[in-house]
């Protein structure tokens, strides 16, 4: 004001310009505003809109299925026949679901089957295995999960072509014999490391072990090497046994050495050292 | 104890981490219980090695026990060396009784008719896996103890994991003298190779999870579904299209972690195929070109692709057969039309 003032003439109608155009500034500015306002209010009302359609189309086909199944439930007949098809069905998946109790189960895929063959050792179940098969042009194996150790290719050389039955049980035959002797192998680390000295050497099909343990008669201890060849790859029990004993030890070591060397030729692995610390307690408490 | 041995024993001790020292020299176990109680694990590096380095002379420590630590190191860090894969090749059927001692001795004797100034070492760890360590040398030269090759090797297996040195000419050699320890007749190089040695194994054993149709319910089926976000105001509209996007890339890559490689590298040697009337290449020749996708985790952002929505699913087989055909380098050309699968060359 005190500058309108000063420059008395030219400022009254420059402060009056200035007064003009701010409130230029604001109706401009509330009419965006006023714009925005009324852009949002239509878009809510669109969106409700839509949503009410989409509420009413899914009503209707809420409504749809409802009378279908109405329809459905309404015959008798057809209901009970219906009854006993879903009973059968669900009979059926039942089966096919406790199938791979048996070992061997498979099930059809769009490239062929596909067979799983479960393994386990007295009564312990242990990993599966799958092998995929094509059908056409030929039987061939797609894609597998066998460990490579195990001689897939030569068995799928002589049976595959001929007889899938039989390659599937060879292949079961070897892979349940390789789970066994996984097992008694590493039942007998885990449970009974405190009876052996040093590492137990073994190999990937687990079909030789050598390894020290402690044998103990009359409260004194004496080193055993035993070496067990599982010389049939679809066997969980050795075909040859060496244990052998220091030679400074006495003489009724070696009899022990060759009671041990039966026994393992016989019981699995790690019944067998179960049984060695029985006997020992029985032999210790002995007067 | 010689200085050469004892500069070799400090540059390995000043490879390993501070923390994991301890560890590794009581794995070495060439230095005794009272012996590790003088050295001050909590100084710098460099003294640390020093003390080692005195204590290797109080125990006359020779080279090749001192290449025992650097088995140990790189057994505990293999990923910071590039691994092949070989498959070795038998001819018939013979028993597979594996001796460790035979094959030692037969590999040991193989390269050192050939060439004296070798160092090898050998190593067996709990898995079944025979590590190797050859320093090598020349007729007239001592053996370069920095620059080994390493070897893992399963028994009873056809695959051979090698790390080889810079010193590629020794190569052959190498083959050779495992192929006779490990009585099979004939290696060939994979088109395989990561620096994740575990991934490797897993490809080549089968370990990592494939996913096989089965009737019955297996027990890992419950993946964690993250709880939706309880905004009720979201609705996926297309739900069954992301479901069957997560099914299709479920079957294609199997529900475990999948293994580790850093890269897959195609090399194109197809014909351009462009608009006839644009007749851009008019010679009628393989327009070459090499694709390398790399990427820390190769394979699991190849499973992520197809969720995240940059790809379609089901995605191209040239990329998910990578752990099937147990490779990651791929020659394409041009398809043949009696034989529309085989265009990937073995």
């Amino acid at each position: 004001m005190e500058e309108g003032k000063r420059n008395s003439a030219h400022g009254v109608f420059a402060h009056l310009e200035r007064l003009e155009a701010e409130a230029r500034e604001i109706a401009v500015k509330e009419e965006k505003m006023k714009q925005e306002e009324e852009k949002q209010a239509r878009l809510k009302a669109r969106v409700r809109e839509l949503s009410l359609q989409r509420d009413m189309l899914l009503a209707k086909v809420r409504l749809q299925k409802k009378l279908r199944e109405k329809r459905a439930m309404s015959d008798p007949a057809k209901s009970s026949a219906r009854a006993v098809l879903e009973w059968k069905i669900k009979n059926i998946k039942g089966m096919l679901q406790i199938s791979y109790l048996t070992g061997i189960s498979g099930k059809q895929t769009k490239q062929g089957v596909c067979f799983c063959i479960s393994t386990a050792y007295e009564s312990t179940y242990l990993d599966s295995y799958y092998v995929h098969l094509l059908v056409k042009p030929e039987v061939q194996i797609y894609q597998h999960s066998v460990p490579t150790f195990i001689p897939l290719e030569e068995i799928a050389k002589k049976y595959l072509q001929t007889d899938i039955g039989r390659f599937l049980s060879v292949l079961s035959d070897h892979l349940n014999a390789y789970a066994g002797r996984k097992y008694q192998a590493d039942q007998l680390q885990e449970h009974f490391s405190d009876q052996i000295e040093g590492t137990v050497q073994r190999n990937s099909l687990c079909n030789l072990l050598v390894f020290n343990y402690k044998v103990s008669s009359k409260s004194k201890t004496f080193p055993f090497n035993v070496r067990l060849l599982y010389g049939d790859l679809c066997c969980s029990l050795p075909t040859e046994v060496n244990v052998s004993c220091t030679p400074d030890a006495p003489a009724s070591l070696a009899e022990m050495a060759a009671a041990h060397s039966d026994l393992f030729r016989r019981v699995a692995l790690h019944k067998a050292f179960r049984s060695f610390s029985s006997a020992e307690e029985s032999v210790d408490g002995a007067p | 104890m010689d200085e050469t041995v004892a500069e070799y024993i400090r540059r390995t001790v000043l490879k390993i981490p501070r923390d994991e020292i301890k560890t590794m020299l009581e794995k070495w176990g060439l230095l005794s219980e009272t012996q590790l109680q003088t050295i001050n694990f909590r100084q710098i590096k460099e003294s640390i090695s020093q003390d080692v380095v005195q204590l290797c002379e109080e125990n006359s420590v020779d080279i090749k026990q001192a290449a025992v630590l650097d088995i140990i190191y790189n057994h505990v860090y293999p990923n910071k060396r590039v691994w092949c894969v070989y498959q070795m090749k038998k001819t018939g059927e013979e028993a597979e009784f594996f001796d460790l001692t035979d094959f030692k001795k037969k590999f040991k004797g193989r390269l050192r008719s050939a060439l004296k100034n070798v160092t090898i070492n050998f190593r067996e760890y709990e898995d079944n896996a025979i590590w190797i360590r050859i320093a090598w040398g020349t007729p007239y030269t001592k053996p370069n103890q920095y620059k080994p090759s390493y070897v893992v090797y399963h028994s009873q297996t056809p695959y051979v994991f090698i790390s080889a040195s810079v010193l590629k000419s020794n190569l052959p050699l190498l083959c050779q003298a495992l192929v006779l320890a490990s009585n099979y007749h004939d290696i060939r190089e994979m088109e395989l190779r990561s620096h994740s040695l575990n991934s490797l194994k897993d490809i080549v054993f089968k370990r990592y999870s494939q996913n096989f149709q089965t009737h019955y319910p297996r027990p890992l089926q419950e993946r964690n579904v993250a709880p939706k976000s309880a905004d009720l105001r979201i609705i996926q509209e297309n739900r069954n299209e992301k479901e069957r996007i997560e099914r299709v890339n479920r079957e294609v890559f199997g529900d475990g972690p999948q293994p580790k490689l850093e890269f897959a590298q195609y090399k194109l040697e197809t014909m351009f195929k462009s608009d006839p009337q644009m007749d851009v290449l008019d010679k009628k020749e393989p327009f070459r070109c090499l694709v390398k996708f790399s990427s820390p985790h190769l394979l699991e952002s190849l499973k992520s692709l197809a969720p995240a929505g940059m790809a379609d699913a089901p995605i191209s087989p040239l990329l998910t057969c990578i752990p099937q055909k147990a490779r990651n380098y791929f020659k394409i050309r041009e398809k043949k039309h009696f034989f529309p699968e085989s265009f990937v060359s073995p």
